[in-house]
């Protein structure tokens, strides 16, 4: 067998290995993803799950950050090939991402809950109050009205942990070990 | 394809792996930094790596496989190449695994040297204390907060904002807030002019006040500047009146803080290292193991290629030096190079280069040789005189044409052969071979005549020897003088014949006239008792003269020598011819039993004496031994060396002939006869020669002789 044939099968045993990993932690989910009116335009509520695996406890808990990313999307999907297909084309209109970075503190034994965009931080004596408070998404205003079309536009969200801002010697670990590979299916909210 | 084949042999892919593996150990090692910008990239390049350690595990079993293929054929070089890569491999491997064994070693040493469970008790005490410090003023400040809520419960609502800010100023907090247990805020004192609303106490601490325990703890606020947040419920007054709470946050010491910052941040640096520390160790250890196998991978490679790169020019040298060893003497090598190999391949090329001039002089002195040799042959072979060479071992080295025919032998399968089978083989060569090996000892040149007795014939030879220069062997010349002599002894005869003839025939005939003159005259005178007498003796004289007259024209006969008169003759009705002269003596049984068709071209009168010599010759033998007188002739034609003969026989039933005579028969005066001259075989030998044949007698068994003639047959004959 020729050489560049060998490579190309460990490669794609290699990639293969690598999306089972990926797909096998799905341990984040979300509930009540709801759309309410509010003035002129559309504010979102939903509660997201964050059941922890023992390994990032433990990390947390030994003084790694965890950084958590919420993502939000809104997109108008349009068949490409058919109706009747599952597959289509989604054009987004609007996407944002916020991170939050969730630390231990082991002089005041508190949980540190920074949001990173606004800087803005709470401190919780639990983590399971941290995680409730972090999964709480209450009252976030979507962009105006006039750019929104609820019959046609879907609102997704998705929550998973950032590996990439983990410390660089867990990093690759991380990458290939479904016990950080922890995210949160894409979830569509109802419009009011 | 070429452009492969030329890549292939370049060291550019060799050079464009070293760049990449060199970018690689720069990209990971930059990658493993915490504090680089790559370390986002790990990853792809690890996936980098281990994609280039694929390439190089490819490679490198392209190349071992078709160095074992090499071995496996026997190629030329490849012995050589595979034990020089063996011997790579194992400096390679030997020397890689130390520094790796070492190198994990000291790593893991390094890492681990970090941590100490004394500093990890340290930090844990320190953080202890920390906690034990802030203990004392966290429960001074919960008394104080819990007097601030029960002075709060003796003053109504409305009041709460004069009294909260009093109190504020009073306790020195950062900021105070009164809320309801459903999370309202009721009223607000804080320091800071700049912050309006104030931080709200969060969901767990309701949580806990409503289970009626108070809250206070250290809360990091920002920039991890320490605060204490202390939440108690206010007294209620009237059952009917609703849950408060008062949340107060108070400050901490700026050095206590810092301090706190200080021990915290180090507890936590440290705690996360030591988590960190496995991983670190693991990717460290990766990182090193992966770069440690592409080095030892391309270093294989490497090695393969090198070994090959040397073993190259040598390998053209091994083909030069066959090519050499079969002949191929103008065999130049391409490798060029200023290094030992180079000025070897120069130094075969010159060698073969004077080797070709070598081998074109040897040619040239060859074909020389062979041209001299050739010469010789052709010379010797056209010498009547046979030449033979012999070398020291007394091996016969040489023999032209004529030694073999005069020798009656092929000499040519005994060449390279001892000289003594020549007599083993031919028993009649003994003398010859035993005058040779004697002559050779004395080392001088000599020369002496020596008889061969070949069967019933003579043969003389006259031999010389001389030594080859160099002690190299001996020249054997000898000659058939047979023939010569022959002619000599003939000639002498012949001489004698004549003078015989000249001189005795001149006086018979007056002897003769006389004595019968004498009769004539003087028998009437003489008386008449004597007169028988005198007739008895004057016959006698008459007689003896007319036998010495016969006797000298035998030997006018046997000296002269006419010119022949070759004509064709029907050789049947001849030979009938003449036995028809013998048929009246009805004793005397003489026939020709088988007589082919057959023309022959001789001088009719002289073969007519042949035949009458031979047959009288015959009937007197036969007689004279009182044996039956029964003479037959046959004769055919044979093929000998290429030429057509007539064999003509001619048998008796006689005595035969003595043994002693049988080389001297065909001599003058050669005869056992009472009566005769002894010239009677001398002339048929005569006439046969001037014919051009030859003549020889066998004894036939039980009893007889044969007489065989052969004269040669010309074509036109038949």
């Amino acid at each position: 067998m020729p050489v560049y044939a060998i490579v190309k099968k460990s490669i794609a045993a290699f990639l293969l290995l690598f999306c089972l990993n990926s797909q096998a932690a799905e341990h984040f989910y979300i509930d009540n993803a709801s759309i309410s009116k509010r003035g002129n335009g559309y504010s979102l509520n939903a509660t997201i799950h964050y059941p922890l695996s023992p390994r990032v406890i433990e990390a947390l808990e030994n003084g790694v950050p965890i950084t958590f990313l919420q993502h939000f999307r809104l997109s108008e999907p349009f068949p490409v090939i058919g109706a009747y297909l599952p597959w289509d084309w989604r054009e987004t209109h609007w996407s944002t991402v916020i991170s939050y970075q969730l630390r231990y503190h082991a002089l005041s034994e508190q949980y540190i809950l920074l949001a990173m965009d606004t800087d803005k931080r709470r401190n919780f004596p639990s983590l399971n109050s941290a995680l409730v408070t972090l999964g709480k998404i209450e009252q976030l205003t979507l962009p105006p009205e006039h750019d929104i079309n609820p019959d046609t536009t879907l609102l997704e969200i998705q929550s998973e942990l950032d590996i990439h801002a983990l410390p660089t010697p867990m990093r690759p670990g991380a990458l290939i070990s479904d016990k950080w590979q922890i995210a949160s299916p894409w979830v569509t909210a109802s419009w009011p | 394809m070429s452009i492969l084949k030329r890549l292939n042999r370049s060291p550019l892919p060799y050079y464009a792996l070293a760049a990449l593996l060199l970018t690689l150990t720069v990209l990971l090692s930059t990658a493993t930094q915490d504090s680089s910008k790559l370390n986002d990239l790990f990853l792809p390049i690890f996936g980098l790596g281990l994609f280039t350690l694929l390439l190089l595990i490819g490679l490198l079993f392209r190349s071992l496989l078709r160095l074992y293929r090499d071995f496996k054929i026997k190629k030329p070089g490849s012995k050589l190449t595979v034990r020089l890569v063996s011997a790579f491999v194992l400096l390679i491997l030997i020397s890689t695994t130390i520094v790796y064994s070492f190198s994990v070693h000291f790593l893991h040493r390094g890492i681990n040297s970090w941590f100490d469970v004394e500093i990890e008790r340290a930090l844990d005490d320190s953080l202890e204390l920390s906690r034990t410090a802030f203990g004392i003023r966290i429960r001074t400040l919960l008394r104080q907060t819990r007097m601030m809520s029960g002075v709060l419960s003796e003053v109504p609502i409305s009041e709460f904002n004069t009294n909260l800010r009093d109190l504020n100023d009073l306790s020195g907090a950062i900021e105070l807030s009164v809320w309801t247990m459903d999370g309202q805020l009721v009223t607000s004192s804080i320091q800071n002019p700049n912050i309006i609303v104030p931080d709200r106490p969060n969901d767990a601490i309701f949580r806990q006040l409503r289970q009626e325990e108070d809250y206070i703890g250290l809360d990091p606020s920002i920039g991890d500047k320490l605060q204490l947040r202390a939440a108690v419920l206010i007294p209620r007054t009237g059952a009917d009146e609703d849950e408060k709470m008062l949340h107060v946050l108070f400050p901490v010491n700026e050095q206590l803080s810092d301090l706190g910052k200080t021990v915290e941040n180090t507890y936590t640096d440290y705690k996360e290292l030591n988590y960190l520390r496995k991983p670190l160790i693991s990717i460290f250890t990766l990182t090193l193991s992966l770069i440690v196998l592409l080095t030892v991978l391309a270093s294989i490679w490497f090695a393969i290629w090198i070994s090959r790169r040397i073993v190259h020019p040598l390998q053209e040298l091994a083909d030069g030096t066959q090519s050499v060893a079969s002949g191929n003497y103008n065999t130049q090598l391409t490798t060029k190079g200023d290094d030992e190999i180079g000025f070897l391949v120069r130094s075969f090329n010159q060698m073969t280069e004077r080797l070709t001039h070598a081998r074109d002089a040897t040619l040239v002195s060859h074909r020389l040789l062979e041209e001299q040799t050739n010469y010789l042959g052709a010379v010797l072979g056209s010498l009547s005189s046979g030449v033979i060479t012999l070398d020291e071992q007394l091996l016969l080295k040489t023999a032209n044409v004529a030694s073999s025919s005069i020798l009656d032998t092929n000499l040519q399968p005994l060449l390279e052969l001892p000289f003594s089978k020549l007599s083993q083989q031919h028993r009649h060569l003994q003398s010859f071979t035993e005058l040779v090996t004697t002559e050779i000892t004395h080392k001088t040149s000599w020369h002496q005549q020596i008889e061969l007795h070949s069967g019933m014939q003579l043969q003389i030879l006259m031999c010389r020897g001389t030594p080859l220069p160099n002690s190299a062997g001996w020249v054997i010349v000898f000659d058939d003088i047979t023939t010569l002599i022959q002619a000599q002894r003939d000639a002498a005869w012949g001489e004698v014949a004549r003078r015989l003839a000249h001189e005795i025939k001149n006086p018979l005939t007056p002897i003769q006239l006389s004595a019968e003159r004498l009769q004539t005259k003087y028998q009437p005178m003489v008386p008449d008792n004597q007169t028988e007498q005198l007739q008895k003796l004057t016959n006698t004289i008459i007689q003896q003269v007319d036998a010495m007259k016969e006797m000298v024209n035998d030997f006018s006969d046997y000296a002269k020598t006419p010119s022949l008169k070759i004509e064709s003759i029907p050789l049947a009705a001849f030979i009938r011819e003449v036995i028809a002269l013998y048929q009246s003596n009805t004793q005397h049984k003489i026939s020709l039993t088988e007589a082919p068709d057959l023309n022959i071209n001789i001088d009719s009168n002289r073969f007519r004496q042949v035949l009458h010599n031979l047959i009288k010759n015959a009937i007197e033998a036969s007689e004279e031994a009182s044996m039956p007188v029964d003479i037959s002739l046959h004769y055919k034609s044979v093929s000998l060396s290429g030429q057509r003969w007539l064999e003509l026989t001619i048998e008796d039933l006689g005595p035969g002939i003595p043994d002693d005579m049988m080389t001297t028969l065909f001599e003058p005066y050669a005869t056992n006869k009472a009566r005769g001259t002894g010239l009677g075989l001398a002339i048929v030998k005569k006439i046969i020669d001037e014919h051009q044949g030859t003549v020889w007698t066998e004894n036939q068994e039980p009893t007889g002789a044969c007489i065989i003639i052969r004269l040669p047959l010309e074509k036109t004959t038949l």
